[in-house]
Parts: structure tokens; sequence; C-alpha cells
């Protein structure tokens, strides 16, 4: 509670715009990942160049955070290979060009004292081999998205 | 995390401490964002020239791991300056003979390593230097390369041998290391060493099998093959034990996955390309 608290005020305070702050409540340090409407909401906004440009600076901010921040990692993996498949052409072409941010993801590692040296990288390994190995099959990307939109 | 160059060289300081333990992955990954970011590698290879990341065995040994990891993942450029600094990559190994070098209890060991690891990275730079059509550190697999080479017998025999070459420098340095494991000691830093190694051996076996697969199409003569062949199967069993010691040690496993080959060697005959999936 005072976790989202606290984020609400950083999004005044920060003077983050509403499709940022959408992006930041997708990718929060909670347990649950992001729901579905949030992440067709994010996507619907991919196909505004100006939303665009905010969301993936945001989801680049996630992706380079502290290990301490796994979650943030893993749910920007989530709301990345959600919108490769359902938001605009633009953010295939983003992800192309920055496949390297996902790549370097396969071999996270961060364990946490809390959790008792449990290696919490595992899906984070998992989720950055899936979006590359999607990243670099063009039919089947195309076949998706094809599936997508219709 | 920041990406700006003064991060650079905390994050090459980090990667390289002094500590016994693996390179933190987090100091590595930004040394390799931070040449795709910058298109450029220059300033990390500037700033591990002017460290002093080579008096003590244990970080110079991190430093070549953190060369070996950038090379492959790190952008083109990576590559392109790692063949210009071969030279002083070679005098790194001069570097771990003794009178320069801090020694303390646990240290020793690594200078034989240090060698070994020099030896393979300068042969690799070597490689890449010959032939440029492997533009990628980690060789993965494109299809143009083993057509270029089926278009020029004579050079695709001799990329093979090379390749060939490359991967006995790995084996023969992967066993270095196993055997400088040893029961009850910190092993972590030794064993993070194997990791660019598995994904290396195994891009380098997709190429020479699909290589020689694909002269072996248009050779109608089996006999001029045989010397290549019997290489293939003699080395896909060194590999196959490789990977079953890697598979055996946990942090490795979890980690990163570990290509199953077959127990069998691959059919080199067959028409079509059936690269085992990883």
């Amino acid at each position: 509670m005072s976790n989202q608290f606290v984020r609400s005020m950083k999004n005044v305070v920060k003077g983050y715009s509403s499709t940022q702050v959408l992006v930041r409540n997708a990718t929060a340090n909670e347990g649950t990942g992001p729901n579905i409407d949030l992440l067709a909401d994010i996507a619907e906004k991919t196909y505004d160049s100006a939303d665009f440009f905010e969301i993936m600076d945001m989801l680049d901010k996630r992706l380079n955070d502290k290990g301490k921040y796994w979650k943030h990692i893993a749910k920007s993996l989530t709301v990345l290979d959600y919108l490769v498949r359902f938001g605009s052409e633009n953010c295939v072409l983003w992800c192309k060009e920055n496949l390297y941010l996902i790549k370097t993801l396969t071999e996270f590692r961060y364990e946490d004292e809390n959790s008792g040296g449990v290696d919490q990288g595992q899906i984070i390994r998992v989720k950055a081999k899936e979006l590359t190995a999607l990243l670099m099959d063009d039919e089947r990307l195309r076949e998706e998205r094809r599936l997508n939109n219709r | 995390m920041g990406r700006g160059a003064g991060d650079l060289s905390k994050a090459v300081k980090k990667a390289c401490s002094i500590e016994e333990t693996a390179p933190k992955r987090k100091h590595v990954r930004a040394c390799i964002v931070y040449t795709w970011d910058t298109h450029s590698s220059k300033e990390f290879f500037h700033i591990l020239k002017n460290s002093t990341l080579f008096n003590d065995p244990v970080q110079l040994f991190k430093m070549l791991t953190l060369i070996h990891k950038v090379i492959q993942e790190g952008h083109p450029s990576a590559l392109i300056e790692g063949i210009r600094n071969r030279s002083w990559i070679k005098s790194l190994a001069r570097m771990s003979d003794g009178e320069n070098m801090r020694m303390h209890g646990d240290g020793d060991g690594y200078d034989r390593l240090i060698r070994k690891y020099v030896e393979f990275l300068v042969q690799k730079l070597n490689f890449h230097a010959h032939h440029r059509g492997f533009r990628n550190g980690t060789f993965e697999y494109k299809e143009y390369i083993s057509l270029i080479s089926i278009n020029d017998l004579d050079q695709g025999y001799e990329t093979i041998l090379q390749l060939m070459a490359l991967q006995d420098q790995v084996d023969e340095f992967s066993n270095f290391v196993f055997a400088s494991i040893n029961r009850g000691a910190n092993n972590d830093l030794k064993i993070s060493s194997l990791v660019p190694l598995i994904s290396e051996s195994y891009g380098i076996y997709k190429f020479i099998t699909s290589m020689v697969r694909a002269i072996n199409t248009q050779l109608d003569d089996d006999g001029v093959l045989d010397l290549l062949k019997e290489k293939v199967e003699q080395q896909h069993l060194r590999l196959f034990e490789f990977y079953a010691d890697c598979s055996s040690i946990k942090l490795l496993s979890s980690l990163v996955t570990i290509p199953k080959l077959p127990r069998d060697p691959p059919n080199l005959t067959a028409q079509l390309d059936v690269v085992p999936q990883t």
C-alpha cells in the first residue's frame, strides 16, 4: 500500500506524463505481473509517436535497473514481449535496434539475502532468452503479429 | 546503473576486483552495453591498458574473461579493437611470469591458466583477422558463410582446418580449467571462465558440421574428406564430454543452457541441414 503511495508521489514530483505513469505501474516492484488491460493500454499508445518514445525510454531505464529491482527487469521484459506482439511496428524496430539490451540479460543473476540465496535471475534469463529468440526469427514474428492484428 | 564513460571505468574496475570470485555479471554487462551504446570499444581497451589490473593474477585472469565476454557479446567494434590489440594481449602472458606478479597464497595456479587463456584469445583474434566473414564474436550461425566456402573449396577447406584448430584450443584450455579446480577451495572464478567457452565451442561446432556437410555435397569423391570427417568425430566426442562435465557443475547448468549433443557424431553426408537446436 505504502509503496503505491510513494510511487504516486514520485510520479507527481518527477513530473512523469500519464503514459510514463502507465509504464511505471506496469513494471512496479510488486508481486503480481502487469495485468492484461494495462498491457493493452500501453500497446495502444505505441501507435502515437510521442507516447512511443516515452514508453521506450522508461522501459530502457527499467531494463538497466539494479539487480535488487529484478522485478522491474522481469516485468519490463513481459511488457516488451507484449508490445512486440501487439504494439506498433516501431516496437519491433526498437527492440531489434536495442537487442543487446535484452540479449545481455540472458546471463542475469541476482541472489537475495531475504530469499536465502535463491537465485531470482532464472525468470529473467528465461524471458530474455525467449524474447531474443522471437526477435531473431522474422518469420515467426511476422506470423504472430499477423494473427494478433486481426 | 549509469551509462557514461566514467561509469565504464568504474564497471571495469568492479568487474576485475581483487577478490577471487566470478566477475559480477552486472559490471560485465555494463561494459558490453557501453560498446553498443557508443558503437565503439576504443574507450574500453583504453581503460584496460591504463589500469593496474595486471599486477595481480586473480585480477589479470578476471580481465581476460572480461575481454573475452566483451568481444563475444559487445558491438562488432570490440572484435576489431581486439584484433588491433593482439600484441598487447599477447604481452599479458609475460606479466604472469612471476617477477612482476604479486603472489599470494591461493593465487598461484593462475599463471598457467593465464598463459593458456592468452594463447587461446590470440589464436581466436588471429582467426577473425584472417576471416572477416565471421563478424561475430560468438560464431553465430550464418548461412552465407557456408555458401562462400562451397564456391571456393580450397578456401573452405582451409577455413575448416583453422576452425578445428581453434576448437582444439578451446578444448585444451577447458581441460586446464578443470584440472585446476580443487576440492574445497573457491572455484567460482575458474568455473566462470567456462561460460564463454560453452557458447564459443558450440558456435564453432555448428559451423564446422554445416561447412563440412556443404562441401560434402559439392564433392563426389568421398576419399578427399575422410581426414576431415575423422577429425569431426574426434572433436564431437570431446565436446560431448566437455558438455557432460559442465552439466555436472550446478553453477554452470543453472546459468546457461548447456547444449546437449547426441552421443553419436553427426551424419555428415545428410543433404538437409539438421543442426541441433539449443
